[in-house]
């Protein structure tokens, strides 16, 4: 088995650069000032500034927004689409527009929310005028759901389309109505599903920034568009450091509330 | 007595703590068909792996041709393999993966192709060179396997519990062409199996492995006629056994009841164990049997009646009959003394031997 | 009353579609139109495809893209492929350690790793520019060759390998014969997720990329902030149908592998 350890050294090299490596470095990082000096006040800011601590509650509630809208949108697709005919064909469908790149998804929506984009002129049509929808928090929120539907929709599916169809048989055979075998035998199966979703949508909408600039406005909301600020914008590595320390701590206890649920064929 | 192609000598396997098997040594000639069987965990297919070089012996020695080969790789041995799973390689076709050995080989791509040939149309394949594995049904993946190994010509063929995927009827047909293919090619097949009745049907000799310890080595007659022990006797063929006490030679007492036997050699008095196969139990009337019964179930298996009954003493009788009774009936029972077969606690295997050679002086 | 819940199921995803597409199609449509916004249609017109082409800065940018891609993804699968090779022959401990380095990039936010990333890469003195934008390609799109890879590894049986060796086959045949050709329709699900998660990334691209090089998101970002340029929309439309021809060949060769589910993957480095 000496080849073996032949095979595992450029892997091993790729684990301590970029994994490790990279991880060390911007929690070492968070311990520096501006000016290169070892310090703990980048922690001591963030925790008593009102700015980052409303930050920091403002991005995870607007993620949690996102995966709720996401999820409410996405059960009811899957389920849909658990129950036709072509459904791995629809479902290709659905993870179609996974596939085309995200600036050009979002550009999108700048021209159908701009003043006078289509969407306000279908306002204008049906009498409810025009309105400011771009750079509003709903259309960033809007888009970032739209962005991550496909993501909730697959592990809801695979989950829904592993469910033993005899299950769900033995349920009304057992007298439960349509409604009963949903909330009692459908829903519990498929929650793995569930987590598996919300773990891969709440994580990324906790950082976003790309989304919150060309959409949101040119704001500084989220701990996504703090982090950019830092570092390629005021420079101040430091603090950028330290709230991507605190959103790697926020991921770790998504992730441990979520579980270990990854489903196959899922973000993961 | 022929040569022996293999030898285990004291052969001992452990993972960790787990001991697989325990001090095993056996002797395999050239050119017969051994079979290894025991129940699933019995250390069988250890022995296999071991003889294919797959794993090591963890203490003792392997001999090939005389040969230590305890540290030859696998892909040095004069051994090729049938997998359970068969093992074919998904991505090649038929004729693809039986040549594959011999191209590792380096031999001469004409050559390679007469082989495959000749070895298709030994497993009755002629025609399927350019079919793709996954267009090949059970039984025809089945043959593939074989023609790979045989291909290129091994001293031994090991088959592990290579029939056990196929459905009954292809598996007695494999059985025979299995036993029509060793004969041809007069090369020592061993295989492993945990089917009593594949092991009977096709085997010149067999072993039967329990507990990571060969039981019992014999012909398929002898061990179905002579089991050494309740392990045995319960493990090939159906059987009572009976504890027993033997009187004195030739006169064994079954439930506070003597019947004359063809064993000797025992103390008086010694605790034993008897079996009697349920085809040698005779239904007859009440008044002309050994034993009287009353008959508590009854199946039709086809060939014959499998019967439970009990005797005055409550104990239960298993009996095959060609002849139907009559549930809640009251039978006789009858048997030769040469159907009973007497078995000592904890003999070896040696003495067991002995011990039938005895009698079979005296007579 | 089953007729009744059917349209109303079949009415809402017409509705998930519609949304899901509507972007899609108007950045289409208008991409052929001789106006110079996205607010009203002008009639039909190449001029955006006509500018995109003389657009030679454009030019450059895409086919820069496509160089990193390509060779991004080409190193991802080596080394991802010899990683699932290591972590199938671990064992315990040491494979659910590897496993879990392995997929600490996949569960990062973009930010997250572009940021460190740029603090590792200024740390090592390498100049931000094409090299850098290429190490963090290749670093990120690794863990999802090897998830991609090890099922097939996986579903292998381990007797395929013991035939190997009993058929004379020596460790380095046995890799190059058995293992690799079979597993290949992973390497290259692999290869083509690599490929397209580089093709899409923009965050990570953004934090490394310094002045002198850019990769087509990057540019979009710029161009967007500045305002809408119907150029973009026909770059769009472009690229829309090569992610259709990449999507139906990855169907193909995820069906060859006769593994159909495998084609619902899809890709992380979406949400940012």
């Amino acid at each position: 088995m000496r080849q073996k350890a032949v095979f595992i050294v450029p892997y091993a090299l790729w684990i301590v650069l970029f994994v490790i490596a990279p991880l060390v470095l911007i929690l070492y990082q968070s311990f520096f000032n501006i000016d290169g000096q070892f310090t703990v006040n980048n922690y001591l800011t963030y925790l008593t500034s009102s700015v980052y601590l409303k930050m920091t509650v403002a991005s995870v509630w607007y993620a949690f927004l996102i995966t709720a809208v996401t999820l409410v949108i996405s059960y009811p697709t899957a389920y849909v689409l658990i129950h036709l005919r072509n459904k791995q064909f629809w479902l290709l469908l659905v993870i179609l527009p996974t596939w085309i790149n995200l600036l050009l998804k979002t550009y999108a929506f700048i021209g159908l929310f701009s003043r006078n984009g289509s969407i306000n002129q279908f306002l204008q049509f049906v009498e409810l005028g025009s309105h400011q929808l771009l750079f509003t928090d709903a259309s960033f929120m809007f888009v970032a759901a739209y962005i991550e539907i496909p993501f909730m929709v697959l592990p809801i599916f695979n989950a829904l389309a592993e469910i033993n169809p005899s299950l769900i048989n033995a349920s009304k055979d057992l007298g439960a109505t349509q409604w009963q075998t949903f909330r009692s035998v459908i829903w519990p199966l498929s929650l793995p599903g569930v987590k598996a979703g919300i773990q891969a949508v709440f994580i990324p909408s906790l950082s976003l920034f790309m989304i919150t600039r060309l959409i949101g406005g040119n704001r500084v909301i989220t701990l996504g568009t703090a982090i950019e600020e830092h570092f390629l914008t005021t420079q101040n590595w430091g603090m950028g450091s330290t709230i991507g320390v605190i959103l790697i701590i926020a991921m770790f206890i998504v992730m441990f509330i979520t579980g270990d649920t990854r489903q196959k064929g899922g973000r993961q | 007595m022929g040569k022996n192609i293999l030898e285990f000598r004291h052969v001992g396997k452990k993972y960790g703590d787990n001991v697989v098997l325990k001090d095993i040594s056996f002797d395999i000639e050239a050119g017969k068909f051994y079979t290894l069987l025991g129940p699933s965990g019995s250390g069988k297919t250890t022995i296999l792996r071991i003889i294919a070089g797959f794993d090591d012996a963890t203490s003792g020695d392997v001999y090939f041709d005389g040969q230590r080969i305890n540290d030859v790789p696998a892909n040095k041995r004069q051994v090729n393999t049938v997998f359970q799973d068969y093992a074919l390689f998904p991505h090649m076709n038929v004729a693809e993966n039986v040549a594959f050995g011999l191209q590792i080989k380096g031999v001469d791509k004409k050559t390679i192709q007469e082989r495959v040939h000749q070895a298709l149309h030994m497993v009755r394949l002629d025609g399927y060179e350019e079919r793709e594995i996954t267009a090949m049904s059970g039984g025809q993946r089945q043959r593939v396997a074989i023609a790979r190994a045989i291909v290129n010509r091994p001293k031994v063929l090991l088959l592990d519990e290579a029939l056990s995927a196929l459905d009954h009827k292809l598996r007695v047909d494999m059985q025979t062409e299995l036993r029509q293919l060793q004969r041809q090619l007069g090369i020592t097949f061993i295989f492993v199996t945990h089917d009593q009745e594949e092991a009977l049907a096709m085997s010149d000799q067999i072993m039967i492995i329990n507990d990571g310890k060969i039981q019992q080595t014999g012909t398929p007659v002898d061990i179905y006629d002579e089991p050494l022990n309740h392990f045995v006797a319960d493990f090939i063929g159906e059987s009572n056994i009976v504890p027993a006490v033997m009187k004195e030679d030739y006169l064994v007492n079954i439930n506070g009841q003597d019947f004359e036997c063809v064993d000797a050699g025992m103390k008086t008095n010694e605790r034993v164990e008897v079996v009697l196969r349920p085809e040698d139990l005779d239904i007859t009337t009440p008044d002309k049997g050994k034993l009287v019964a009353t008959v508590d179930t009854q199946l039709f298996r086809g060939v014959d009646y499998q019967i439970t009954a009990h005797d005055l003493r409550n104990h239960e009788w298993k009996i095959n009959s060609i002849h139907k009774t009559t549930v809640g009936q009251q039978v006789g029972l009858t048997f030769d003394p040469e159907d009973i077969h007497v078995m000592r606690y904890n003999e070896s295997e040696a003495d067991f031997d002995a011990r039938l050679d005895s009698y079979e002086e005296e007579e | 009353m089953k007729k009744h819940s059917l349209k109303w199921s079949t009415i809402y995803l017409a509705f998930v579609f519609i949304i899901l597409y509507a972007p899609i199609i108007y950045l289409v449509i208008y991409s052929f139109s001789a106006g110079k916004t996205m607010e009203s249609f002008h009639g039909f017109s190449f001029q955006h495809y006509m500018d995109l082409f003389a657009d030679t800065r454009m030019i450059t940018i895409v086919i820069n893209t496509l160089l990193v891609a390509l060779l991004a993804s080409l190193l991802a699968t080596i080394i991802g492929t010899l990683g699932a090779l290591a972590i199938k022959d671990s064992h315990g401990k040491w494979r659910n350690s590897l496993m879990s380095l392995n997929n600490v990039l996949m569960v990062s936010p973009d930010v997250i790793i572009g940021a460190s990333f740029l603090i590792f890469f200024t740390v090592l003195g390498v100049r931000l520019g094409f090299i850098s934008v290429l190490l963090s390609h290749i670093a990120f799109s690794i863990p999802i060759v090897v998830l991609m890879v090890l099922p097939k590894l996986n579903e292998l049986s381990p007797t395929l390998v013991d035939a190997a060796y009993d058929l004379g086959a020596s460790r380095w045949q046995t890799l190059t014969r058995v293992i690799l050709p079979a597993i290949g329709p992973g390497i290259m699900a692999g290869y083509f997720m690599a490929f397209t998660y580089s093709l899409d990334d923009f965050a990570v691209t953004f934090f490394v990329t310094g002045n002198g090089f850019s990769t087509l998101s990057v540019e979009i970002y710029s161009r967007a902030r500045q305002g809408v340029n119907l150029e973009i929309n026909a770059l769009s439309t472009l690229m829309f149908i090569v992610s259709l021809l990449l999507v139906i060949s990855y169907y193909f060769i995820s069906q060859h592998a006769g593994r159909r589910h495998h084609l619902v993957t899809v890709k992380e480095g979406d949400a940012q």
